[in-house]
């Protein structure tokens, strides 16, 4: 696998954009990243479409529910479904997060905190590695931004989220906006935070917009990159010294393609700026 | 310390029940009564706002889609004053359990069919409700292979075989006809046919009852004996108008009846 042609800043593939997308292809996006979720077992003219470019783009895959961190058993159609998507794609690895999002069979389609215990690590250590398993590329977890601690903590986000990925022995895909926002929420230096991480594990970041209400800042996708995240963006590309792909999520308030290939240009020139020579893409 | 597993099920209980909501009035309280150890208790007091946020951010996943996708459902139900506790009563009755986002909404409809909620007060509204997002599940209805040996003309000795995506569906109510101003459906019989078009975009048609009658026994039974039962005694123009709903991608064609 060339990881090369996944250096720079990508996009998440969203829906609205599909038809524009797939007329274009001299879009300059190295690479997207889609939701396998999204896209197996849909059907319909988005669904080719969206095909079309991930069999033509080179594509990183994404999970939003499979629940690493929980206790529902492996729904083993979907794990083979999603063994075929990934091979399908070519992605060099597969990223889920590391939280759970069902209890009891009810999925609740949103990415909910584990218990920061000795106990939940064990647990969710022994999932990643079974869901690891199961899959035919490298398996990368995510850090979720968290709203509050889920009954009383033994270790902080910190060890928790580094026990994991040693025990596990897994990369991490690096969220730099959910580490500002954590960092917001529960009064904390982020960079600080971050010397303290096992970096040398990180073959993705992914960076977002934010929202304040009221006492509490949330990740929601909906809104450009502030400076102080690129900021930090930039700070840990350099801690890292070695160039991984960079991912802009944009979920909610979905603006024109071209206003968010704007958006890509101008991380990637932060992106390039950081690593001194432009790497992949370049601007689209 | 609770098992990772009592505190996730507290977690869930707190985003999907009715007691949650009360949740910021006692947060330790919340805790003990879901056999939460003193020590989490007291977590759950110390983070009673972003367990709350959880409440609201989850309870805002699982409801966008129903609101988007059955908006003159939520109209009516509104206008009553009923649309509360319609969604309440979906969400603790957790019958979301599919990982994909856009099953959330069949969820909803599947939930109304096995319930029956509501349709005591509406008896339209599980017909409204399917009829909202009939062209829907039609448009994103999964690809699959047609079965071997289909020709694209029909015979009086053939039987049709429908685009896998297509769905005759009749109800008793003119529910394709109601708006958000105007939810309620007048009584009257109605045949719809939802397909698929070239594009693959979802397409809707008024059918007469005995073009509805003809598309389901004709998927079993020759297309003679299908008008010959059904009284359609011009075969021609029945043929005709098979092959057109084949030109629009409605049917996938025509096998021979054995």
């Amino acid at each position: 696998m060339a990881l090369g042609r996944f250096m720079g800043v990508g996009l998440g593939l969203r829906r609205p954009h599909l038809e524009a997308v797939l007329a274009r292809p001299d879009h300059g996006v190295p690479f997207w990243e889609t939701c396998p979720e999204n896209v197996i077992g849909d059907g319909g003219r988005p669904h080719r479409d969206a095909c079309a470019i991930l069999d033509r783009d080179p594509v990183l895959t994404h999970g939003l529910a499979i629940s690493v961190g929980g206790f529902d058993p492996w729904d083993g159609d979907y794990l083979r479904d999603l063994g075929r998507f990934l091979v399908r794609t070519g992605t060099p690895w597969h990223s889920e997060h590391l939280c759970f999002t069902s209890v009891d069979g009810n999925s609740l389609h949103e990415l909910l905190p584990l218990p920061f215990t000795r106990e939940a690590v064990r647990h969710t250590v022994a999932r990643a590695r079974d869901l690891q398993a199961h899959l035919p590329v490298p398996l990368l977890l995510e850090n979720i931004t968290y709203y509050a601690e889920l009954g009383r903590a033994e270790m902080d986000e910190a060890a928790f989220i580094t026990e994991v990925l040693e025990g596990a022995d897994v990369g991490w895909l690096l969220d730099v906006n959910n580490v500002y926002v954590n960092a917001l929420n529960f009064g904390f230096d982020p960079k600080a935070w971050l010397a303290r991480m096992p970096l040398d594990r990180v073959a993705q970041l992914h960076i977002a917009g934010h929202k304040r209400f009221g006492a509490l800042t949330v990740d929601t996708h909906g809104a450009e990159v502030i400076d102080p995240v690129i900021e930090l963006m930039q700070w840990t590309l350099a801690r890292l010294g070695r160039p991984v792909p960079v991912l802009l999520e944009r979920d909610n308030h979905i603006p024109d393609l071209e206003d968010l290939l704007a958006e890509r240009s101008r991380l990637q020139a932060a992106y390039d700026e950081v690593l001194a020579v432009p790497i992949g893409g370049g601007r689209g | 310390m609770a098992e990772p597993l009592a505190l996730q099920r507290a977690l869930a209980a707190l985003v999907l029940d009715p007691e949650g909501e009360a949740f910021e009035g006692d947060p330790a309280a919340f805790a003990r009564s879901h056999g939460l150890p003193e020590a989490d208790a007291q977590s759950f007091q110390q983070f009673s706002g972003g367990l709350a946020a959880y409440r609201e951010l989850a309870r805002l996943s699982l409801l966008d889609p129903i609101e988007t996708m059955f908006p003159i459902t939520r109209a009516l139900l509104e206008r009553e004053g009923a649309w509360g506790s319609c969604v309440e009563a979906f969400l603790q009755a957790r019958c979301v359990a599919s990982r994909h986002y856009r099953d959330i909404a069949p969820a909803f409809l599947g939930w109304l069919a096995e319930t029956g909620w509501g349709q005591a007060t509406w008896p339209f509204l599980l017909e409204l409700a399917h009829a909202e997002i009939l062209e829907v599940l039609v448009a994103r209805f999964p690809e699959a292979d047609p079965p071997p040996g289909l020709h694209p003309d029909p015979g009086p000795r053939d039987r049709l075989v429908l685009d896998v995506a297509t769905q005759v569906v009749s109800y008793r109510h003119a529910v394709h006809r109601v708006s958000e101003a105007a939810p309620v459906p007048e009584v009257r019989p109605t045949h719809l046919l939802a397909y698929r078009d070239a594009e693959g975009r979802a397409q809707l048609m008024d059918l007469t009852p005995a073009a509805a009658a003809l598309l389901t026994r004709a998927q079993t039974e020759s297309l003679a004996e299908a008008t010959a039962a059904l009284g359609l005694t011009d075969l021609p123009a029945t043929l005709s108008l098979l092959r057109e709903l084949r030109d629009r991608g409605a049917l996938a064609g025509f096998l021979a009846a054995s």
